[in-house]
Parts: C-alpha cells; sequence; structure tokens
C-alpha cells in the first residue's frame, strides 16, 4: 500500500486538495495506521507553526476609518488625472526614442485604438518616395487620427530595428519639455527612413464604464507554469513584472488558445494583456463594460479606474495582441511593441 | 463594490498589517503601508481584490526594503551619537522575555530562503492555496510541497537555537 506523501498531507490539512483528493485520502487514512500517526504529527507541526509565527505580531490596534481611507483616495484620483496628461508626454518620448513600429494616432480617453497591420503586397519602389519621409515629420503640430495612408512596403513578422513614431503635442508643455519634442521629432525624422509596415489605425468607441464581470465557465484561471507549457512558451507578457494571474480559453484543440495575463506594475496598478484569435479578443475589448449579459467572453478586462482607462490592439494576420490599464495611450502602445517583438523574437 | 471594500478591510486589515510587519518589522510603518494598500484598492477596484490586496503589500514591502537599506547607510554614519538609553520601566521583564522569544523566531524564519517564507507568510495571512499560487507563480500543486518545507525548517531552526541557548545558559552558569 502506498503511504500519503507528507506534503499532500500538508496540502488536505490546508485543506488545498480538491474535493476528490480529498476523500481519497481520508479513504487511505481510515485504513493506514502509520499515515494517521503522520498526519498527527504533521497537524503538531502546522500547529507550532502557527503559534511561533503569531509572536511575530505587532501591538493590535484600531484600524482608522475606512471613510478616511476613501477620501485619501479620492484626493489622490484628483490628482492622478491632472497629471495623467504630462505623463502622456513624457511616456510617448520613451516610446519614440525605444521602440518598434512606426504608427501614429492621438488616442483620448473613452477610445480604442486598434493598429491594424495590413498584408499590403509590396509596392514598387518609385510608389514609396514622396508622402512617407514627410509623414512623421509633419505630424507634430496636429493632433492626427485616423488611418495614414502610407505608400510604404509592408513587412511582416520581421523584428524591426528601432523606428519611430512622432509624439502627441500637449498645449501646456513647458519650454524644458518643447526642446525635448524638439528632440524626438529629429528622431522620428530620422527613423522613418526605414521602410515601415503598412498600419492602419482606426479609433472605436469604448463602452460603458467598468464594471466586473464575472467569469464564465469556459475560462480557466492557470498558473504561470501551466500556460506556459499549454502555449509552447510564449505567454503574452511584460517582462519583469509580477504576474497576478493568467486565464485561458481554449478555442481551438490545434491553435493557441485565447489568453489573458494580468500584472502589475509597481505602483499597484494592473496591466492586462490579451492575446489569441482576432475575432475573439476584440469582442472582448468591445464587450468589457458592455450591456449584453449573455456573456459567453464575459471577462473582466479592466480593473481600472473608470475615465482614464484605456486600450490598444494591433492585430497580426489573424490574432490580435491588446493591452489594457489606466495608463496613458501612450505608454500602452509602447508596451504593445515591446510584447509583440519579444513574442516574436521567441 | 465600496461595501465590499469595507466588508474586505474589516477582516483583513489586521491579517495585511501583520503581514507587512513581518517583512518591515516596524509597527507603525507596517500600518502606513497596509493603508496604502486599502487606499489603493479603493482608487483601482481590483476584481479579486484579497490577492490583489496581499501582492500589492508584497510589492510596497519590498520597496521598503530597498529604501531601508539606503537609510541604513545613513545610520551607520550617525551611529557614533550617543543616545539616551531608556530607563527600565517595572513592567519590563514580561516585555523582555517577549522581545527575546520574537527575536528568536525572527532569527528562524530568516533562515528560510525568501521563496518558502513568502509563501508561509502568505499563507499564515490567511490566503488559499490557488491564491498563493496566482501571487507566487508556483503551480498549485507545489504550494503544499513548499509548506511542508518551509514549516519544518522555521520549527527546527528555531529548536536548534532554543537548544544552543540552553547549552550556552548551562555554560554560563557551571
Amino acid at each position: 500500500m502506498r503511504h500519503i506523501p507528507e506534503d499532500e498531507l500538508h496540502a488536505y490539512l490546508d485543506q488545498g486538495l480538491s474535493r476528490s483528493q480529498a476523500v481519497e485520502i481520508e479513504s487511505h487514512l481510515a485504513a493506514c495506521h502509520s499515515c494517521r500517526a503522520t498526519r498527527d504529527s504533521i497537524a503538531a507541526l502546522r500547529d507550532r507553526t502557527t503559534a511561533l509565527l503569531a509572536t511575530l505580531s505587532p501591538p493590535r490596534r484600531l484600524p482608522p476609518a475606512f471613510d478616511s481611507l476613501r477620501e485619501r483616495a479620492a484626493d489622490r484620483m484628483t490628482t492622478r488625472r491632472r497629471h495623467a496628461r504630462l505623463g502622456a508626454w513624457a511616456a510617448s518620448l520613451v516610446a519614440a526614442v525605444g521602440l518598434g513600429w512606426t504608427a501614429s494616432a492621438l488616442v483620448g480617453p473613452g477610445r480604442i485604438v486598434s493598429l491594424t497591420e495590413r498584408t499590403a503586397p509590396p509596392v514598387p519602389a518609385l510608389d514609396t518616395s514622396a508622402p512617407k519621409a514627410s509623414v512623421a515629420a509633419a505630424d507634430t503640430d496636429e493632433p492626427r487620427q485616423g488611418a495614414r495612408p502610407a505608400p510604404s512596403p509592408a513587412r511582416r513578422l520581421e523584428p524591426t530595428p528601432v523606428r519611430l513614431e512622432s509624439s502627441r503635442p500637449i498645449p501646456t508643455v513647458t519650454q524644458a519639455l518643447e526642446k525635448a519634442r524638439e528632440d524626438s521629432i529629429r528622431a522620428a525624422k530620422l527613423a522613418v527612413l526605414d521602410p515601415a509596415p503598412v498600419l492602419e489605425l482606426s479609433p472605436l468607441e469604448l463602452r460603458g464604464s467598468e464594471q466586473d464581470k464575472p467569469l464564465d465557465g469556459m475560462w480557466r484561471t492557470m498558473s504561470w507554469d501551466g500556460a506556459q507549457s499549454e502555449t509552447g512558451r510564449s505567454v503574452p507578457h511584460i517582462d519583469g513584472l509580477p504576474v497576478l494571474r493568467v486565464q485561458v480559453q481554449a478555442t481551438d484543440q490545434n491553435k493557441r488558445p485565447l489568453m489573458v495575463v494580468a500584472q502589475q506594475l509597481s505602483d499597484g496598478q494592473v496591466i492586462q494583456t490579451i492575446e489569441g484569435p482576432a475575432a475573439d479578443v476584440s469582442e472582448l475589448l468591445s464587450r468589457r463594460g458592455g450591456t449584453s449579459s449573455d456573456g459567453k467572453l464575459g471577462v473582466t478586462v479592466s480593473e481600472a479606474t473608470p475615465g482614464i482607462d484605456q486600450a490598444m490592439a494591433m492585430q497580426l494576420g489573424d490574432r490580435m495582441l491588446a493591452i489594457t490599464g489606466a495608463l496613458p495611450s501612450d505608454s500602452l502602445r509602447a508596451m504593445i511593441r515591446r510584447i509583440n517583438a519579444e513574442m516574436r523574437s521567441k | 463594490m465600496s461595501d465590499d471594500l469595507e466588508k474586505l478591510y474589516q477582516s483583513t486589515y489586521t491579517a495585511v498589517v501583520r503581514f507587512l510587519y513581518r517583512k518591515v518589522w516596524d509597527a507603525e510603518r507596517a500600518e502606513d503601508l497596509a493603508q496604502e494598500v486599502f487606499v489603493r484598492a479603493l482608487a483601482h477596484r481590483p476584481d479579486k481584490p484579497r490577492a490583489w490586496i496581499f501582492a500589492v503589500a508584497a510589492n510596497l514591502a519590498r520597496d521598503e526594503a530597498r529604501a531601508a537599506v539606503r537609510r541604513k547607510r545613513h545610520l551607520t554614519l550617525l551611529k557614533g551619537d550617543p543616545i539616551a538609553q531608556p530607563t527600565v520601566s517595572p513592567s519590563a521583564d514580561d516585555s523582555v522575555e517577549h522581545d527575546e522569544k520574537m527575536a528568536s523566531v525572527q532569527e528562524a524564519l530568516g533562515t528560510l530562503t525568501p521563496r518558502d517564507r513568502e509563501i508561509l507568510l502568505l499563507w499564515d495571512a490567511g490566503l488559499s492555496y490557488p491564491e498563493i499560487a496566482a501571487q507566487t507563480g508556483l503551480a498549485v500543486g507545489a504550494v503544499g510541497t513548499t509548506l511542508a518545507r518551509a514549516r519544518r525548517r522555521l520549527v527546527d531552526a528555531h529548536d536548534r537555537q532554543q537548544n544552543r541557548t540552553r547549552l550556552g545558559d548551562n555554560a554560563a552558569h557551571s
């Protein structure tokens, strides 16, 4: 008769086993004297640990009134909104200097911008001449929206060298920022010489407010390791941030599943990366906070502050990569490019 | 929703303070950080608030530890200054005993690997196996194994230390 390993008994006593596992252990315990003795000694060990840890407790004091914390939270959110615009600018500089794809669009709060990479056929070299170089350079005074009809050759699924994008002007920037902006424009002019993929930017309406929605049955919350083995190592995420949870929805047996990875920034803010078949991801995005209650894809995509929440999506063939969070759109855009580049390089 | 957070606050605030205290070893600081965690929860409205709160608490404690290292350098510089000794109060015997006991458990806890320690503290704070797994990136099946090891090490380290102290006392008496 196989005896129960000690760690399983720990898990059993901690109620960390499934019902069926627990039943199995109980029936073994009923028949096995030696395992019962082990269980008792482990129970004693657990109690001692708890008692030892209990000595490491600070003097107990009454918690402050919850309303005082509410006020602090409200104060902070007002301040954060004020800073958000400046933050957007700073983030766009980072995006401009460091990262990938050429694209430009002004994203206001409450709108999703989807970057759709087209698989346009290569066009003759002659056609690529005039408008391209001027695009990013001319881009600096007026906010741009919508598609840019760039006639440059499309390039798909290759890592691209540093290439640039002009940034989003903010009327209230100081002179120092003004100068920094000029620098980034200069960088943009240099970078645009590289052939860029054709990107179409289409703003989408974001519906409603951010309400939590329960997960539906088809979703599974997985461990990081489990998700990695299921998807063959490329779980969409940002390196170096703690992962709060991984949720997976299997679609087709042979295809990579739809995944939602929640990660936490150092300030506690949560961002979510979504990767999956394009139709599913866009449905997920358009449904978040939506009113429909049939909710097959009713997963909570955002736990961010209403009002400054953003989502950004990039379509690659029949897959779509999206990221959501209460961050300036430029930051999200920078992140999505980085994830995209990392996933391609694997 | 806000009410849910308030309920969670009433039920877990003490556990969050304790969790933080075992990382920063300063009661007041632990309380400040715990309040900070809940203020952030109010602003961010996480959908799994309990797990979220402990994840943020762990992050704050980590940042705090880094800051403490910087402060320590500064403190060593000031160490030469004379500091008034606190006078011993009549009831100090109990508290001295408690302090000693606490120091020994603290030391035993320090012998664990950071990961084992984290998982033990999360468990002691009331998180379930799946919650611990989600927060630490461990497979749910591995949580029991880790806890088994962590508990054994904590108790063994503490026992060894008590034996040492007893031997030391005996040597001093003879």
